[in-house]
């Protein structure tokens, strides 16, 4: 494959899509080429953002255009199914936002489907190409802190509004939304399986929500390392940055604490609030970049549409779990 | 007046931190230090001009006419001590937890109050700056009603007491160090409902007793927490501590390094940060029960608030050991 790879975007309705969107403008290897969206306005609003001509109210057809290598499917999480399956039969590589799906039969027809047609599968796990993740897993690698017994994490955030309170649309709440990053970082680093998945989730931080905006999860992998997830929306709409990826790695002969977005600059505007402005890695960017370099080299992606399920079904096994009261094993 | 005549049992780590605080009191007389280490109690009262010391407390309980009695010791040895010297009239604080058993706390509190004296027990953190602050801003009602919290405790294991090594004399990491924050999340939050727990001995191999637990709290409120204690920290690592409230109205939030007013790096060694106070917590929580004996007040902690924070660290070695979400109350004892 010569010259740019050429993408489209299926939908504008995650957060995500937009800074997506931004990385392909600015990436030398990547073109984009056409978008997609199911509300008009935000198509518009999109297309006029980033300079793209060609625009459509049905994903078919852009899916059926010959001069698109690869597709970023940013809807809502529970429209991704029949769209990512539809790419893959029209020979789309593809990036699907997390969580890929919101039952696991939809996650195993998506991963299936991929297979079949031979397109590249990624998930959009993009805490595998964070610098600080990414370098903490060579840290792993090479033995430095002996083996690892126990993995804290958090992945905090600020209620992101849009669908995301709807039960229908997204899935879920907070679990839905947050359990899948760290569950996803303790697998690569453990190279293991949950075995084992407990969690809480208590009465809303915000009482007009349906859905939850709290959970704790507690989590036992094959091997018996232990880990646990913060992944409830409890930031105010006020805090300093949108939320946190936080882990807390014990070895036998060390511990590890990564802070992904702690790389802040402090500003305060006059009789404002304070902000954190960032500066640390730009991880969606290298999520993409590997993404082509992926596809080019015929390897299969760091985090892959497998991954994708995995990380789903553990976030499943904490809605069981906190549905059941009981302590639910895996595989579900 | 007369002052109050002081003894304090077990020359250790904490009485170490609680004989200075009993000097500094102008109306008490620190009158006695014992240890069944006797080499243990002469040097502490040389140390801290103490002018007695003994190798039995029960012998120093007929010799010695003190009005309050300290207890320093193990959590195994609280209950026994406690008890004797209710019956022999003296005012008790003990250290935290109360006991390791149920009906051992159960019997101090009792005992204190047939005896009519004062108990209370150390649970320091209700005096600690920070969580004095938080406990301050949710009642306030500046963050609304509390939903979700963290906390975390952190070291290497406390080799430096070997009682430690043994579940039942030290009860292990929840029992010993966690069972701050969930006596400071009760203070704040309420009474808990259910506890899940998972961990272990993961890396102190010598050691019967948990080195790390982490616990999932639910309080009858709604409210959930999750409380992390940690002995498995490696060598070197400073004490840590973090806590986080979220409610419906903001959140909080405090880390002991990260609001350290004082770092210090010396060549060749690990850099070293903390927060002087002259009113340091363990200052204020003698005081308070100094206070209590004197004036004839509740102390701050009274033995039943000591027992029910014990319930709940229990519950999470229950949890652990059956490998599910226990409830509380608890219908049975967890240490034999």
């Amino acid at each position: 494959m010569a010259g740019k790879m050429r993408f489209g975007i299926i939908s504008f309705a995650h957060i995500h899509a937009w800074s997506y969107a931004r990385v392909l403008k600015e990436l030398e290897e990547a073109e984009l080429v056409a978008i997609y969206d199911d509300d008009p306005e935000r198509l518009k609003e999109a297309a006029q953002k980033f300079n793209v001509k060609d625009i459509y109210s049905d994903y078919h057809a852009l899916l059926k255009r010959d001069d698109i290598d690869a597709v970023i499917i940013t809807s809502e999480n529970a429209k991704h199914v029949d769209q990512a399956i539809a790419a893959a039969e029209a020979g789309k590589h593809m990036i699907v936002e997390k969580p890929i799906a919101t039952t696991l039969e939809d996650a195993d027809k998506m991963v299936n489907a991929a297979k079949k047609a031979g397109v590249k599968f990624q998930t959009a796990f993009v805490m595998r190409y964070h610098d600080a993740t990414a370098t903490i897993k060579q840290v792993l690698e090479r033995g430095e802190i002996g083996e690892i017994l126990v993995i804290t994490t958090t992945n905090h955030g600020k209620y992101p509004d849009l669908w995301f309170g709807d039960p229908e649309l997204a899935g879920g709440g907070s679990v839905m939304d947050h359990t899948v990053h760290t569950a996803d970082l303790m697998r690569w680093y453990t190279k293991d399986e949950v075995e084992e998945v407990y969690a809480v989730s208590g009465k809303n931080i915000r009482d007009y929500l349906t859905v939850e905006d709290t959970g704790l999860i507690s989590l036992k992998f094959k091997k018996g390392v232990i880990g646990s997830i913060d992944c409830s929306w409890s930031r105010p709409s006020t805090w300093p940055i949108w939320g946190d990826v936080w882990l807390g790695i014990i070895g036998t002969e060390g511990y590890i604490v990564v802070d992904a977005f702690r790389p802040n600059v402090d500003l305060v505007k006059e009789g404002e609030r304070l902000q954190w402005v960032y500066f640390g890695s730009d991880c969606d960017k290298n999520m993409i970049a590997d993404f082509i370099r992926v596809v080019r080299e015929d390897e299969e992606p760091r985090a892959s549409g497998w991954d994708g399920r995995q990380a789903l079904e553990i976030t499943l096994a904490a809605y069981k779990s906190i549905k059941e009261n009981k302590v639910v094993k895996l595989p579900l | 007046m007369d002052k109050l005549r002081v003894a304090v049992i077990g020359a250790g780590f904490i009485a170490r931190v609680h004989i200075p605080s009993w000097k500094r009191i102008p109306g008490v007389e620190l009158v006695s230090v014992v240890d069944i280490v006797e080499d243990k109690a002469k040097g502490y009262a040389e140390e801290f001009k103490i002018p007695a010391y003994y190798k039995d407390f029960r012998e120093m309980l007929e010799k010695e006419d003190v009005d309050i009695v300290d207890i320093c010791t193990p959590t195994y040895t609280h209950a026994e001590i406690a008890i004797e010297s209710m019956k022999a009239g003296k005012h008790v604080l003990t250290e935290k937890p109360i006991a390791l058993k149920m009906k051992d706390a159960r019997e101090m509190i009792e005992t204190a109050k047939k005896q009519g004296v004062k108990f209370m027990v150390a649970h320091c953190l209700r005096f600690w700056p920070e969580y004095v602050v938080i406990k301050r801003i949710v009642e306030n009602g500046d963050i609304g009603e509390p939903r979700v919290a963290r906390a975390y405790r952190q070291s290497g294991f406390p080799v430096w007491a070997p009682w430690h090594f043994d579940e039942n004399k030290g009860g292990g990491v929840f029992l010993d160090m966690s069972i701050h924050d969930v006596d400071t999340l009760r203070w704040i939050i309420g009474d808990v409902e259910e506890v899940y727990a998972r961990g272990g001995v993961l890396k102190e191999k010598k050691s019967t007793a948990y080195d790390y637990v982490h616990a999932l709290l639910k309080f009858k409120n709604g409210a959930i927490a999750y409380v992390e204690g940690s002995w498995i920290q490696p060598e070197g690592y400073p004490f840590s501590t973090y806590m986080e409230i979220v409610g419906t109205k903001g959140a909080l939030r405090v880390d002991n390094h990260e609001t350290a007013a004082v770092k210090i790096w010396r060549p060749g060694q690990l850099p070293q940060d903390f927060t002087p106070n002259s009113e340091d917590a363990y200052y204020l929580e003698i005081k308070n029960f100094y206070e209590a004996v004197k004036y004839d007040k509740e102390p701050a902690v009274p033995g039943e608030e000591g027992l029910k924070t014990l319930e709940v660290v229990l519950a999470a070695v229950k949890s652990i050991r059956e490998g599910k979400p226990v409830k509380l109350p608890l219908s049975e004892e967890v240490f034999a």
